[in-house]
């Protein structure tokens, strides 16, 4: 009988902590993640998709604004996934370096501004949860993992034109390197 | 007299959505399947035999939109199961995923079913209309004839935007309400999101710390992980593992894995068996795969054409393989100084 209580015990016990984890997640991180999330869309919704179409044009000419300037700002007006549709304002053979790009800006930069990529919060926060449990401020992580991001994904997007230019031979196909404009 | 048949496509087991008929036309006649990094989904052969639709690679091509008749796709709940419900798609997810991701408002009963197995199709008996908004309804009626008159079928604030003279009282009252509106919707679409995609994923990984933890399973796991995790020679060999062309696709879904494993980092990291500096490296490790699943769909948001989705998959692959160990290192290097004693 003891036996059977122990067990059924221990079995509520496990759910018991899970329920402290989770309770503690929503009151320490939730209210925080809300206003900024409320303040983000407020923002994206006002500035709109215009000013990134805008920016967009101006971007693909050059390596550095393309793969570091543009899918930066695409990710903070944007988000996840929208932030990708900019790379059509690119040259079809750029798409996948852009993309490469821009899919990595959902993540750095989601340590200070968790609205780009809410629903994949938990890669940074996972981590970041660490760091508060010893007692430590996270934003010196935040701001590093941004600014390491904006290095690294630069890298990450201009490496992918190689790859692409290497795929390309082995598919027999050659990728357009200039801008169309379709209707 | 033709040579497609409507099928009829039932939620299965803990799924969501359903019952769809797809009628396949001479148009649209193909249907996508965007799994597992572009394997076939164990439904797709039925689905193929029954309506003679023709089966269309995701991941290894792509096809205009108004020839498709079908998607599936394998999406753990964030992103993809939105994308195609939105643009009117009929769309069978193989996962048991319901209304869930930053397009769950598109996730409808009527366009979207979920943890679908060949068990669950069957040939329509024409008793219901075929799913699908594709776009050819006529729009909506155009705007009123401007004169600017109250009436029953519009709010003040409506018949006074349409006024051409508008005094200033009436100009300013209108921005302020426009941007009250802005934020009031701002505020509806992050609860939104908190309730659909944020406390399902912390309850989710709530539950799991919590059996990890009390059961003693974490310490057994912890020795694996800390080892790998630990030092900066782990996490690199973690980032190249993780972004092994083809294998990457497969721990793409949802970054369900990556927050996981992240999570349990954390954990780590808080116990103190891993050190603080090392959150900078490991961020970059867990995600080396980071949206390897994505391509195709990523790729026709930017409207990429057909050739370039085929040469986009394996390129941003290669690429990943080739740049995440060195993102890591950079990120190691940039590690020094941060929570230092």
């Amino acid at each position: 009988m003891d036996f059977i209580v122990k067990l059924a015990s221990g079995f509520t016990g496990l759910f018991t902590l899970g329920g402290e984890q989770f309770m503690s997640w929503v009151s320490g991180i939730i209210p925080t993640i809300l206003m900024l999330l409320v303040l983000m869309n407020a923002i994206i919704a006002l500035a709109g998709e215009a000013t990134v179409s805008r920016l967009a044009r101006v971007c693909t000419s050059n390596p550095v604004l393309r793969y570091m300037v543009l899918p930066f700002v695409s990710a903070f007006m944007l988000g996840n996934p929208m932030a990708l549709s900019i790379g059509r304002f690119m040259p079809e053979f750029y798409k996948p370096c852009y993309y490469a790009s821009a899919t990595y800006h959902c993540h750095t930069n989601n340590g200070i501004f968790p609205h780009i990529n809410a629903s994949e919060l938990f890669i940074w926060l996972g981590i970041a949860n660490g760091i508060t449990a010893l007692g430590l401020d996270t934003t010196p992580l935040a701001v590093r993992y941004l600014l390491v991001g904006l290095v690294g994904n630069f890298i990450s997007g201009w490496a992918t034109e190689f790859t692409t230019r290497m795929v390309e031979k082995q598919q027999g196909v050659t990728l357009s390197r200039t801008f169309k404009l379709t209707e | 007299m033709s040579k497609y048949q409507s099928i009829r496509v039932e939620r299965g087991a803990g799924g969501f959505g359903g019952p769809l008929v797809i009628t396949p036309t001479e148009q649209r006649n193909k249907v996508m399947f965007i799994t597992g990094g572009g394997t076939e989904p164990e439904c797709l052969q039925k689905i193929v035999e029954l309506s003679g639709m023709i089966p269309v690679n995701g991941f290894k091509t792509n096809c205009p939109e108004e020839e498709l008749a079908l998607v599936i796709i394998d999406c753990g709940g964030t992103l993809r199961c939105g994308i195609y419900p939105k643009k009117g798609i009929p769309t069978i997810n193989i996962m048991p995923v319901g209304k869930s991701g930053p397009m769950a408002k598109f996730i409808t009963e009527d366009i979207y079913a979920s943890a679908v197995t060949s068990g669950q199709i069957s040939l329509a008996d024409g008793s219901q209309p075929a799913a699908g908004r594709f776009a050819d309804a006529g729009s909506d009626s155009g705007a009123g004839d401007g004169k600017t008159k109250f009436n029953a079928d519009m709010k003040v604030s409506e018949t006074l935007a349409r006024q051409e003279n508008k005094s200033l009282v009436t100009k300013v009252g209108l921005a302020a309400g426009k941007v009250v509106n802005t934020f009031y919707q701002a505020a509806r679409d992050a609860i939104q999101t908190c309730i659909t995609t944020l406390l399902p994923f912390m309850a989710f990984v709530s539950m799991l710390i919590g059996v990890i933890n009390g059961s003693g399973f974490g310490d057994a796991f912890a020795t694996i992980l800390t080892p790998l995790a630990g030092n900066i020679v782990g996490l690199v060999i973690l980032g190249v593992i993780c972004s092994i062309p083809g294998l990457s696709a497969l721990l793409g879904p949802g970054a369900v894995i990556a927050q996981i494993v992240g999570t349990l980092i954390g954990t780590e990291i808080g116990k103190g068996n891993i050190a603080p500096q090392l959150a900078l490296p490991a961020l970059f490790a867990i995600n080396c795969q980071g949206a390897c699943d994505f391509i195709p769909v990523g790729l026709g948001l930017a409207e990429a054409e057909t050739e370039t989705i085929e040469v986009g998959v394996v390129s941003v692959m290669y690429s990943r393989f080739f740049t995440g160990w060195i993102r890591v290192l950079l990120a190691y290097a940039a590690s020094f100084g941060l929570y230092s004693v």
